[in-house]
């Protein structure tokens, strides 16, 4: 009988997998669910409106990225007044606005930047102004709307 | 003897094997434990895509201030609703005690950026200078937002 105990020794000599694969697979269902969670976003900046209004900054040097919705479904884009790009619009103007503020900002040590949006836009259409600034090395970002423009 | 052995085999049968349902048990408490809170202060959103989000961790902790803001307008201060006119006392509220934190907006990407812009000038009332527009990261080369 005793020998037959020293058998079940070397029965028990290996490793039961199962369970550890079951805990390492749930291991990995629980990374997989905290990775992507991570949040991410844009920075932005919201200016408050000067409270002396003669105290007005000299605005040649400040760069205001309107967004406007001009009937069709995409946006059209202005650098201050002037038509970033003669066309439908899309993916193309985003390129052509990337391309003028790179330049614009290439060698400027302040950095900062507006973006004015149209009311009835949808977001994403801001957030992507906001992208294409981040990618054009603008370091602020403020936003304007229609109250701190009027002084609120 | 071979009663014996049959005594034997019925003694250790009897017992319910408690550590493989112990392990199972501590795994579906630890899943329970981490998913709860993301399920908890989440109101859906889509968020809009871009390609050069920084990360925010902070918009995670416990103690962050988030203004969702959905598709149709409805606005969220963390999971509760809110009215847009209450918005600003709410954050003032809530920022009473440390100035000169970042709030978190998470607009849909869909929704009018009216309304966006509306949460903004009601938390730059509440003396608010830095926030956070929540997106994620756009998966694979699809220009434009769909």
């Amino acid at each position: 009988m005793s020998m037959t105990t020293g058998g079940g020794g070397s029965y028990s000599s290996d490793i039961n997998v199962t369970p550890m694969i079951d805990i390492l697979l749930v291991l990995l269902i629980i990374f997989m669910v905290i990775v992507p969670v991570t949040p991410k976003g844009l920075d932005a900046l919201v200016p408050q409106p000067p409270k002396d209004k003669q105290q007005q900054n000299p605005t040649d040097r400040t760069i205001v990225v309107q967004v406007l919705r001009e009937g069709g479904k995409v946006p059209s884009y202005k650098i201050n007044e002037t038509d970033v790009y003669n066309g439908v619009g899309g993916p193309a103007a985003q390129k052509e606005l990337q391309a003028r503020l790179t330049e614009i900002y290439a060698n400027r040590a302040e950095r900062i930047m507006f973006v004015k949006g149209d009311d009835n836009l949808d977001f994403h259409y801001i957030a992507e102004v906001i992208d294409i600034g981040r990618a054009a090395n603008v370091d602020h970002i403020g936003l304007m709307t229609p109250k701190i423009m009027a002084g609120e | 003897m071979g009663i014996a052995v049959r005594n034997e085999g019925t003694k250790v049968n009897s017992n319910i094997n408690v550590t493989p349902m112990v392990d199972v048990m501590l795994v579906l408490l630890i899943i329970f434990m981490v998913i709860t809170p993301m399920l908890q202060n989440k109101v859906q959103i889509n968020m809009a895509q871009v390609d050069n989000p920084t990360a925010m961790p902070d918009a995670d902790k416990e103690d962050a201030i988030v203004v969702a803001i959905t598709r149709s307008g409805d606005v969220f201060i963390g999971q509760n609703k809110t009215a847009i006119s209450e918005l600003g006392v709410q954050v003032r509220e809530k920022l009473a005690d440390k100035p000169g934190k970042t709030i978190y907006i998470r607009a849909d990407a869909r929704a009018q950026y009216r309304a966006v812009e509306d949460a903004i000038d009601a938390v730059r009332t509440a003396g608010v200078e830095d926030v956070g527009l929540l997106t994620q990261k756009r998966e694979g080369n699809l220009s434009g937002g769909e």
